[in-house]
């Protein structure tokens, strides 16, 4: 099948003027590689009459070439392009958007004799680019950042010779949002600026003598100009160079292996920026806005305008090199979301005035690439606040997403792994209430489960903590999102939130509705399974199970802290002499109280007297199962339950009816019942003894009890 | 009737029925249709199987829920029953066949852990 190339669009491309969808060539692609950072692809295309090698593909479309789809002499459409024009002239093509309509196999061979168009974007065109005033005469008009180039331009256009330029625009170079001419043009290095002119192209080593890249990581510009090496700016006339030691093109070297990523253009010196930093931050003279999913740090001009969506406290550090305190929030816009980290100074600039929820322009922060370990943002890159960074409110918000969440369907949740970080929304059908629980650090914490529930008729429980667990209202089953919470695999599969999750009740977004609407209409009567076990079960699940020849041979108990476990046993003997004693009356107060004279029973530990006393059972009892027999305790609560008496029945019985007080006992023995106990090992008047505690009496879940045994049967086969 | 009461029965589900030809069985399952003469009805085991039982006369009484039947199996694999008691449903845990399944596998599989054998103390 034929297709034809759109003629004429190479030269309309390059002249920055609009053409719609063209359909091109590609002839040539190379990779430019970075020391950091995504791999950038440089692209050669023709339209049958002219080629051009300045196209760069933007990094979300780099799974073309990556995947083979873009091959020499496959040929595609241009849905998306941004020609923007370096400070220089050159003009640049970044593909944003595009598709393979036919593949190299198909094309067979170059469709037409394209010849290269405008040869002065590449080598020679170092005297036409050099002087760079004319450059701003034309415009860009498709980028979005154009802008920023044009004013960079204009700006230094009086400069002429690159020199006063130097004032003028420290960075604005940033030719276009792809990449700082990471070009390492495999055919010529448009670069090629002899450094002879002092090209605006921010260094003019004529006039600095050696110029050193103060980024230190620009080290990769190899760049050795005839005359100079090592090329050094000093920052009165180098600024610029700073700023994008991409310009330079050393013949010798190619590529340019600058990291760009540490040239981040923000890096000027002050005192130059100045002007420019004032012209930015007025808020008159707002630049224009780009969407967050466009933001990399070769790009010196941006704004983008987007809602925080979570904030953090304030956090403190101190290590070795020193102490700081930081706090970051992220934001979302249309296209996506980004993480921002402000550090000390500017913690103390932009705590107060960044408020979750609200929209901001944000512009003139640094970016470098995102530590994917600090975050779950997807974003490539990640910006930090630094002094020439400015926030400021904005009132229009229209367009602006109020969060940005991937929700996973509770159905699926089961099909990530534990410890994933996830987003996930639903109605939230029942909440326990809020309880608090003392960690082993001995810090309270109130937590508060919920039970979420969604359309795929799943439910999940979901664990709220401290403020967000008090202030969280279940009233009329209301949507919850919560996103970036852990899914964990405690009783199958629960969430819970983290300290940088955000819960959402009822938000503003159309999952919401939707969940709103299925709930109303079926999702309340819906058999909901859940992926959460019962709290029952679950802590039936992990308990100890132990025999009794475990607690000597485990050497249970012997440890500093008190150990627990549960066992099926039966009641051999229990001691009927000396099971009861006589209390405190006091609430809560247990202790044995001493008969007096005058018949009245006396508390040592309340100080206090009473006339009367309280039976309290303290029963000694010989368990055992097929392995040992131990002897335990049962305090009051526990042996009421073994006996199937309370305390002040069997006291009573014990005075009047001596028979049936011993019948009670005999009931008793040979009894089997689940025993959970504490073991530990106690010192009693220089004798180390390890003592059983019973702490629950259940009866026998034969069912249960089956299981597990069948389950430990086959486990132990296998 | 004496005989077959004093030797080892072991239990089977419908898989084991056809190794344990004219041997003394015990066979638990729940019961499934009882046929009009009375004389013989079917029973479903654990997994779902099903097996006959012949009677040698016919049944006096309504046959629903579980039944633990003991008897001989015939050659072509129904179960000649001597005796057999109704497990009661109403009272007590209700009774898990599935996991009364798993348990005789686990005997049948580990004949060397529960033999088989007439008591030495008789």
């Amino acid at each position: 099948m034929s297709v034809t190339l759109t003629e004429g669009a190479i030269e309309a491309l390059h002249n920055g003027l609009q053409v719609d969808t063209p359909v091109l060539q590609l002839l040539k692609k190379c990779q430019i590689t970075n020391t950091s950072g995504p791999p950038r692809f440089r692209l050669a295309m023709s339209d049958g009459q002219h080629s051009l090698s300045s196209f760069l593909l933007a990094t979300q479309l780099n799974h073309l070439p990556e995947n083979n789809l873009l091959v020499p002499n496959c040929v595609c459409i241009l849905k998306k392009t941004i020609t923007s024009t370096l400070a220089d002239g050159r003009r640049v093509v970044v593909v944003t958007d595009m598709e393979i309509l036919q593949s190299a196999e198909e094309a067979g061979r170059k469709i037409g004799n394209p010849t290269p168009y405008n040869a002065e974007s590449r080598m020679s065109a170092s005297e036409n680019l050099l002087s760079s005033t004319s450059v701003s005469a034309s415009p860009p008009p498709a980028a979005n950042p154009g802008p920023s180039y044009k004013n960079n331009s204009k700006v230094h256009a009086p400069q002429g010779s690159g020199r006063g330029f130097v004032e003028k625009s420290p960075m604005k170079f940033t030719p276009t949002e792809a990449s700082p001419m990471k070009f390492t043009p495999t055919e010529a290095s448009p670069m090629k600026f002899t450094p002879t002119e002092a090209s605006p192209m921010k260094y003019t080593p004529k006039k600095v003598s050696p110029v050193k890249f103060t980024p230190t990581e620009a080290s990769p510009m190899k760049y050795t100009p005839k005359k100079v090496s090592p090329v050094m700016f000093s920052p009165a006339e180098a600024s610029p160079m700073k700023t994008s030691p991409m310009k330079f093109t050393p013949e010798k070297v190619s590529p340019m292996k600058f990291s760009p990523t540490k040239m981040s253009p923000m890096k000027y010196t002050p005192k130059k920026v100045s002007p420019m930093k004032a012209t930015s931050a007025s808020p008159g003279s707002t630049p224009k806005v780009i969407p967050i999913a466009n933001l990399n740090p070769y790009q010196s001009k941006w704004a983008v305008r987007a809602r925080v969506t979570s904030k953090s406290s304030i956090r403190t550090w101190s290590n070795s090199r020193g102490d700081g305190k930081l706090f970051s929030f992220e934001i979302v816009d249309e296209s996506g979301e980004i993480r921002i980290t402000a550090f000390n100074k500017e913690v103390d600039s932009f705590f107060s005035l960044v408020e979750q929820g609200k929209v901001y322009y944000i512009s003139k922060a640094t970016l470098k690439p995102a530590n994917k370990q600090y975050t779950t943002v997807k974003h490539d890159y990640e910006m930090t606040l630094n002094a020439h960074s400015s926030i400021v409110p904005c009132d229009d918000s229209q367009g602006i997403p109020t969060v940005h969440c991937d929700f996973v369907p509770i159905a699926e949740l089961e099909n990530r792994h534990k410890d994933a970080i996830i987003d996930v929304i639903g109605v939230c059908k029942s909440a326990d209430d809020v309880s608090r629980i003392t960690t082993k650090t001995s810090r309270e914490v109130s937590k508060r489960a919920l039970s979420l529930i969604d359309t795929t008729g799943k439910v999940v429980t979901v664990t709220l903590w401290g403020e967000e667990a008090e202030r969280f209202d279940d009233s009329g089953q209301p949507v919850v999102a919560i996103k970036g919470a852990r899914l964990s695999d405690f009783g199958g599969r629960s969430l819970s939130a983290l300290f940088s999750s955000t819960v959402m009740v009822n938000p503003d977004i159309p999952e919401a509705f939707r969940l709103r609407a299925w709930y109303d209409h079926e999702g309340y009567a819906a058999d909901s399974q859940s992926l959460t076990e019962t709290w029952s079960v679950s802590s039936a699940s992990k308990m100890n199970w132990k025999a009794l020849s475990d607690v000597k041979d485990e050497h249970m108990g012997h440890g500093e802290k008190a150990e627990y476990f549960s066992c099926v046993a039966t009641v051999l003997y229990t001691r009927k002499e000396n099971c009861l004693y006589q209390a405190c009356l006091s609430a809560d107060c247990n202790k044995k109280v001493i008969e007096q004279q005058n018949g009245r029973y006396r508390c040592e530990k309340c100080n206090r007297e009473f006339p009367n006393f309280k039976y309290r059972l303290l029963l000694s009892a010989n368990l055992a199962d097929y392995g040992d027999n131990q002897w335990v305790t049962c305090f009051q609560e526990t042996a009421e339950v073994l006996l199937g008496h309370s305390a002040e029945t069997l006291g009573q019985l014990r005075d009047t009816d001596e028979a049936a007080f011993a019948e009670v006992f005999h009931k008793v023995n040979f009894t089997t019942h689940i025993f959970k106990n504490r073991v530990k090992l106690e010192t009693y008047n220089d004798e180390c003894r390890v003592k059983v505690t019973v702490i629950e009496v259940q009866p026998v879940d034969h069912r249960e009890y089956s299981r597990r045994l069948l389950g430990n049967i086959r486990r132990l086969a296998s | 009737m004496a005989g077959i009461l004093d030797v080892p029965k072991p239990r089977i589900n419908c898989d084991m029925l056809l190794q344990h030809v004219n041997k003394p069985v015990c066979f638990l399952g729940r019961v499934e249709k009882v046929h009009p003469t009375g004389k013989t009805f079917t029973v479903s085991d654990g997994e779902g199987k099903t097996a006959t039982v012949e009677l040698n006369e016919p049944l006096d009484e309504e046959l629903s829920g579980i039944v633990e039947v003991i008897g001989m199996v015939s050659n072509k694999g129904a179960i000649m029953a001597t005796t057999y008691n109704i497990l009661r449903e109403d009272r007590g845990v209700p009774f898990d066949l599935e996991l009364y399944n798993e348990a005789l596998k686990v005997i049948h599989d580990f004949p060397q852990h529960y033999p088989f054998e007439v008591a030495a103390s008789g």
